[in-house]
């Protein structure tokens, strides 16, 4: 699996990751406070300047942002059909300038320094017995570690199907798919455990 | 949590991210294609019940928050939380927690099949339909100033899809119990 994490140098690369997550919700907020044209406008100005800081480039930031501009679009246009004019430009340009921060926040922050700022957030759940923080990187890694995994296991079932002369259905691959997968569960658990990767206090 | 738990809730993770990187199936009926993640939110539940089920959704978020395109069609990032669909990642969570919470409390191992089917169809209805669109609508009323009426009118075309993978998910659900029985019974 390939994170969306881009190698660089900008300054928002060398923020530290927990100003950048706390800017970025304080920015959420702050968006929605701002009802007129002009200073979302202002606002989404920004937004796009910093993530044509990362230096990504024009046709690879297309590619990422799409899929979540085409929502946004779908709602804007909704929102143009059953609203104002006035409405639909607030929605399109805060919804939007909220996606370009927050992608330009993923561009610029690696996974471990993710995985380091949550187990630390974690740290008081774990006071009151909700969670082990350390659990949390290690399920991370448990399901980044078996998804090629599944995917070979569905087209083996796949092809099984084929072999038998069967056209797959969702039903017909979904039940041996979790069925194989999770019986894996009692091994995997006590290999972690023979290992002593979550020891208990 | 005891470290089987812990592996099958990260397993299942897996598995709807996997059913993420499967292209969507267009039904003949249905004008909008659906994807099989979100059936993957009420097998969560229906397999592993409440407490796993949750852990596993929570973890598919987890992963997209911290950059990795885990969510159907390559999307994450935390941009997908700043999106007006967010409301139905968020209703995820307690959509496997409900699906998973009525499955344990109703469905028993030793009920006939045809009613074990029946209540499994109705944990994920409302559990993975009516939970989740709540979270959805609401969410989008809000964050677009839409107003409820019409959030819900952009939404319904969603609904019939979403009805078809609690059938899907309820009998998915009972073909793993007799197979391999995971969900807690607490009925």
């Amino acid at each position: 699996m390939k994170t969306l994490y881009v190698e660089g140098d900008s300054l928002l690369h060398r923020l530290p990751p927990r100003a950048k997550l706390l800017g970025l919700a304080a920015a959420g907020i702050a968006l929605f406070f701002f009802r007129s044209i002009p200073p979302l406008a202002l606002a989404a100005l920004l937004c796009a300047a910093i993530y044509a800081s990362l230096g990504i480039g024009l046709r690879h930031s297309f590619a990422r942002l799409r899929p979540i501009f085409l929502t946004i679009a779908v709602v804007a246009l909704f929102t143009l059909l059953v609203g104002s004019t006035e409405e639909a430009a607030t929605v399109l340009l805060r919804l939007t300038s909220l996606m370009l921060l927050a992608a330009a926040v993923t561009a610029a922050t690696g996974i471990g320094d993710f995985i380091d700022e949550i187990t630390l957030a974690a740290r008081p759940l774990e006071r009151i017995g909700l969670v082990k923080a350390a659990d949390i990187g290690l399920s991370i890694g448990l399901v980044i570690r078996f998804v090629p995994e599944i995917l070979d296991r569905y087209r083996a079932i796949k092809d099984a199907h084929y072999a038998r002369g069967l056209k797959p259905r969702i039903l017909t691959l979904a039940v041996p798919l979790i069925i194989l997968t999770l019986k894996n569960a009692d091994e995997i658990a006590a290999a972690i455990d023979a290992r002593g990767i979550r020891t208990q206090k | 949590m005891i470290t089987r738990d812990l592996v099958l809730a990260a397993l299942f993770a897996a598995i709807i991210v996997a059913l993420g990187l499967l292209p969507p199936i267009t039904l003949g009926f249905i004008p909008v294609p659906i994807t099989a993640q979100s059936l993957g939110v009420m097998l969560a539940g229906v397999v592993l019940g409440s407490k796993r089920g949750t852990a596993a959704v929570l973890l598919v978020l987890l992963l997209a928050a911290i950059g990795l395109p885990v969510l159907s069609g390559g999307r994450g990032g935390l941009a997908v939380f700043a999106a007006p669909t967010t409301g139905y990642l968020i209703g995820w969570v307690f959509a496997a927690f409900v699906t998973g919470y009525i499955a344990e409390h109703f469905v028993d191992r030793s009920q006939t099949g045809l009613v074990q089917g029946v209540n499994f169809f109705l944990a994920a209805l409302i559990g993975g339909v009516v939970v989740l669109y709540a979270f959805g609508i609401t969410y989008l009323a809000l964050v677009t100033g839409l107003g409820f009426s019409k959030a819900f009118l952009g939404s319904l075309a969603f609904i019939p899809g979403d009805c078809f993978k609690a059938v899907i998910a309820a009998l998915a659900g009972r073909a793993v119990m007799v197979g391999y029985p995971l969900l807690p019974q607490r009925a």
